[in-house]
């Protein structure tokens, strides 16, 4: 891949550019907005509040429209005159204060970086699973993911395939890079997320659950074979790698599929992929409605006589649990959770090996990605 | 085949309760020592509440030999400016087990003054010294006594006696006994400090052993109003009780001889003058309302027999049959024994009939108890079964045991009267618990007096919160008829009554810094043992000291809630003190602004309605 040089091009960076400046001044203003009714509510003698929409549990409800859950119309008043809300009050003052920065400097912090930076402004968390669900209340206050405010979680799933993306972060705007040069993959960290995608030859992108099948794939070629963009998830996927796989499936036209371990837990990184979480029910654009699972299936395991292992008690639980889910009531996902209760047992993506290190890239997957099409 | 033949011997009281010390709190050299100063204290403060008298008690221990590990013998002395005791009466009073002043019914500290002859006794038995007793009635002289007990005898011994000029009254006793000091130390101090938060209007003061002393000076000036000797409340009543107070109600047939004939003539005036028959009884007619009741059943006895003095110096009264109204006689002159009828319409028939068979019950009813009058006497007859004339002399023992029972059961009786109880008053409890602990705030209350058992009781309680009171509450403390309970407090009623309490109702939580002060008065606390620790639960009590709990409680926690709203208003006012300010630092930035909002507004009101909050907290608190 050559460097962007033409007038067409340029034009097109200039555009992109001005695409993430746009974005970036909706968030300044939105949290300017917030930081103005403050100020006022304080200098006319008010004690400020404002408005959280409710994550409890009876407030989430499941939207067949948007295939995703979202939650209800219930939302709660924090207010600064109560006593027991006045701390979370100010933590959340004190967030948007300090997203405000992030957000004006570009640059990025962890979950954990903002539990300590807020150290250096007297404000207390206990420990960090206070600060997060702080962060939690932020996002359904303006309804905005914590990555628009350039707060990133730790976990790093990766990515790799021929991918040409341009970054927009401070001191590498501009610059062009190709997602096929390191066959270790590339981590899918804040600059990868908040790059502008560009151009790729890829036809399909391939979720998987995995790490070491990650590395197989890679080695096997199965980018070059397949046309494909291959993404691993680390199990259960983080919200960047979501938002990647959604923007590479609306902005670049491309097809999901996902593949996973057989067994339930398997089965739901897939549906979360495709339909989001309930923790995430007050945030959007994190849902790729049209991803497929393709396997493994539970009727993989009789139909490739893959060896398996006996399903735990919790295994067993979990798959009761998600029949009540109303995403799990059609179609391949209520098939094979059915099929999972039936055999109590299940099979890892290793499993394959049992035929050949190379069975799963040269049978198994092909006939997969065959399948797919006709999902 | 040997047979071991029984010997059934009559014992004394003082042989009694020497193999029986246990129960009276004699049980080991450290208890002993507790249960005798106990005993020594009460019947001190009991002398001077009887004459109305302000208390001084000096309570002295000193060990014999200090160098001596304890158990030791110590010489224990109690002195007090009460009445003192006769010299004629103190060698019974100290050398005899049973022998008292206080067997009136009305409350007192002790009952019989059993306790401090036992205290003497147990000294006697473990040191072998005699007591010294020294008392003064009029300020002037003192009788000094020393004396010993004669166990098997049940009488005392004195060695010696000497008396000697003093300035001062009062009573002041001296012991010889093995004890354990270094044991029963703080229940001793502890039984002086409580004593006098219930008895204010006393001056207590103890020299220890080793050398320290403890001073409680007394901060009342009047003395609570003593109480006074009543008849027994029908509810309180048993079947022996009874059977004594008809032969208390009885006369006996006067024995008819030369000075009773002479007496009835004095009476009569007829010292000197032989009348007939007629005439005997013309002039007894005339002169029947002056006439004592002896001379009157002697008059009686003479219109039936139709004899004059000479003739009824010959005769002696065999037996006076109500029943078939004949009088049976030994006639001296005839040697033999005669009979005459009775005319049952005569007055005489009537007054030999009130001798012989004593009185009627409504009579009875209403003379011999409280809270009897004629209508409910009458009322009371009929529900029993009875006659309401019935004579009570007349009574078989089953009619006994029905009458008692009935008397016990009958619900239409006025509740025993309670002038015989001698309560604290709120008053002093109250001034005692403010000076003993500084409280931040302090309740107390009487409740009416209740009876459980035909026993008249009146429950005293105060509570108090905070100031000089260690946390770990609440701490109790047990009084009866003046008494601090310090022992066996775990099978107490008091405390089953607080155990059972859920303070978290009464927002009071964790290990908060209060106590109780309960006092019970009654003229017979019914204690669990003999060696008065712990007062059994009688419902009647517990419920009367639920009562007074609960109304305590809810004050208390109308102050906790004060007290927690000022709290909570600091806490909020501090609170906005410290977030609003970072609030409007953060939102200035975020709003783009140079300067910050003026929120000072906000908290300058607050602080306001904290201090309001905190004011009214202050006024419940003096109230």
């Amino acid at each position: 891949m050559k460097l962007a040089t033409t007038k067409k091009e340029q034009t097109k960076i200039k555009e992109r550019s001005k695409k993430a400046d746009e974005k970036q001044k909706n968030i300044l203003e939105m949290l300017k907005s917030h930081g103005v009714k403050i100020y006022d509510d304080l200098d006319n003698g008010q004690f400020p509040k404002f408005s959280i929409p409710s994550r409890s549990v009876s407030n989430i409800v499941y939207d067949k429209k948007l295939r995703q859950y979202i939650l209800g119309s219930n939302a709660a008043v924090r207010s600064s005159r109560n006593s027991a809300q006045l701390r979370s009050f100010t933590q959340l003052m004190w967030l948007a204060f300090f997203a405000n920065r992030l957000t004006q400097e570009r640059k990025s912090s962890t979950l954990r970086d903002i539990y300590y930076s807020s150290q250096a402004f007297a404000i207390e968390f206990e420990d960090q699973s206070e600060s997060d669900n702080i962060i939690v209340d932020l996002e359904a206050v303006t309804s905005k993911p914590r990555e628009d405010f350039h707060i990133f979680p730790e976990e790093r799933s990766s990515i790799f395939g021929d991918l040409t993306i341009e970054y927009t972060i401070p001191g590498y705007e501009g610059k062009k890079m190709n997602l096929s040069n390191h066959p270790d993959g590339y981590s899918i960290g804040p600059s990868l997320t908040t790059a502008e995608l560009v151009d790729t030859s890829a036809e399909i992108v391939i979720a998987i659950e995995k790490g070491g099948l990650f590395t197989r794939f890679v080695e096997e070629q199965v980018d070059k074979k397949f046309k494909s963009i291959i993404i691993n998830t680390g199990g259960q996927a983080p919200r960047s790698t979501r938002t990647l796989l959604k923007r590479l499936h609306e902005e670049m036209n491309l097809p999901v599929i996902v593949l996973t371990d057989g067994d339930v837990y398997g089965e739901h990184i897939a549906m979360v992929i495709k339909s989001g979480s309930a923790n995430a029910a007050h945030l959007r654009d994190l849902t790729v409605p049209d991803a497929k699972w393709v396997g493994v299936w539970a009727t993989d395991i009789e139909k490739y006589k893959l060896p398996t292992i006996p399903m735990t008690e919790s295994d067993i639980k979990r798959c009761y649990d998600l029949q009540k889910d109303p995403r799990y009531q059609d179609g391949v996902w209520k098939k094979e959770l059915d099929v999972f209760l039936r055999l109590k047992r299940k099979a890892e993506l290793e499993a394959f090996s049992k035929y050949g290190l190379t069975n799963i890239t040269d049978k198994y997957l092909p006939q997969k990605l065959e399948l797919a099409k006709s999902l | 085949m040997s047979s071991i033949k029984e010997q059934f011997n009559q014992i004394s009281p003082s042989e009694f309760f020497y193999s029986n010390r246990d129960l009276a709190g004699f049980s080991n050299p450290t208890r002993s020592l507790y249960t005798a100063v106990r005993e020594f204290v009460e019947n001190a403060l009991d002398a001077c509440d009887q004459k109305g008298i302000l208390p001084d008690v000096h309570l002295i221990i000193k060990a014999v030999d200090p160098d001596k590990p304890d158990p030791k013998p110590y010489i224990l002395t109690v002195k007090d400016n009460g009445p003192g005791i006769d010299a004629e009466h103190i060698p019974l009073a100290f050398g005899t087990v049973l022998y008292g002043s206080k067997f009136g019914l009305k409350q007192a500290r002790g009952m019989f003054g059993l306790g401090a002859t036992m205290a003497i006794l147990y000294g006697q038995i473990t040191t072998n010294k005699p007591v010294t007793v020294k008392s003064s009635v009029d300020g002037v002289t003192q009788d000094v006594f020393e004396l010993l007990l004669d166990i098997q005898k049940n009488k005392p011994v004195i060695v010696k006696h000497t008396t000697k000029e003093v300035s001062k009254k009062g009573l002041s006793v001296s012991i010889c006994l093995e004890g354990d000091y270094s044991k029963a130390g703080t229940k001793i101090r502890d039984y002086v400090y409580e004593t006098s938060l219930i008895t204010p209007y006393a001056s207590i003061t103890f020299d220890d052993p080793k050398g320290q002393k403890f001073s409680h000076p007394r901060f009342v000036k009047e003395i609570p109003p003593p109480p006074t000797i009543i008849r027994p409340h029908p509810h309180g009543i048993d079947v022996e009780r009874i059977r004594r107070m008809i032969v208390e109600s009885q006369f006996e047939i006067p024995t008819i001889d030369d000075a009773m004939i002479e007496k009835v003539r004095k009476d009569l005036g007829l010292s000197v003058k032989n009348l007939s028959f007629t005439a005997i009884m013309d002039k007894a007619k005339k002169k029947w309302k002056t006439l004592s009741r002896q001379v009157r059943v002697v008059i009686s006895l003479m219109s039936f027999l139709k004899m004059d003095f000479e003739k009824l110096n010959k005769i002696r009264i065999e037996d006076i049959d109500m029943i078939n109204k004949k009088l049976h006689y030994w006639d001296f002159g005839d040697s033999q024994s005669k009979s005459v009828d009775m005319d049952p319409e005569s007055q005489y028939y009537k007054q030999l009939t009130n001798t012989v068979q004593g009185e009627p019950l409504t009579t009875f009813l209403t003379k011999r108890f409280q809270r009897i009058g004629p209508t409910t006497a009458v009322k009371f007859a009929e529900y029993a079964g009875f006659k309401p004339e019935k004579r009570m002399g007349t009574l078989s023992n089953q009619e006994l045991v029905n009458l008692s029972d009935a008397l016990q059961k009958f619900e239409d009786f006025m509740a025993p009267d309670s002038t015989c109880l001698a309560p604290l008053g709120a008053d002093p409890l109250e001034k005692g618990i403010k000076k003993f602990f500084n409280p931040d705030f302090s309740a107390v209350v009487q409740r009416p007096a209740s009876a459980y058992s035909g026993f008249p009781f009146i429950v005293e309680m105060g509570i108090a919160y905070g100031g000089d009171i260690k946390s770990g509450g609440p701490h109790v403390y047990r009084y009866a008829n003046r008494i601090p309970l310090l022992y066996d407090e775990g099978s107490d009623v008091v405390l089953k009554v607080v155990n059972e309490t859920d303070w978290g109702r009464y927002k009071i939580k964790g290990e908060p810094p209060f106590i109780i002060v309960s006092h019970i008065c009654s003229t017979r606390i019914p204690y669990k043992t003999a060696g008065k620790e712990n007062v059994a639960d009688r419902p009647e009590i517990e419920r009367e000291l639920r009562l007074a709990l609960q109304l305590l409680s809810r004050k208390l926690a109308a102050y906790m809630s004060k007290r927690g709203q000022a709290d909570m208003a600091k806490k909020r006012a501090n609170l906005y003190a410290k977030y609003i300010p970072m609030i409007a630092e953060f939102c200035t930035e975020l709003a783009a602004k140079k300067k910050e909002p003026n929120y000072k507004k906000i908290l300058e009101e607050n602080a306001i309605e904290s201090k309001q909050t905190v004011k009214e907290e202050n006024e419940i608190g003096n109230n």
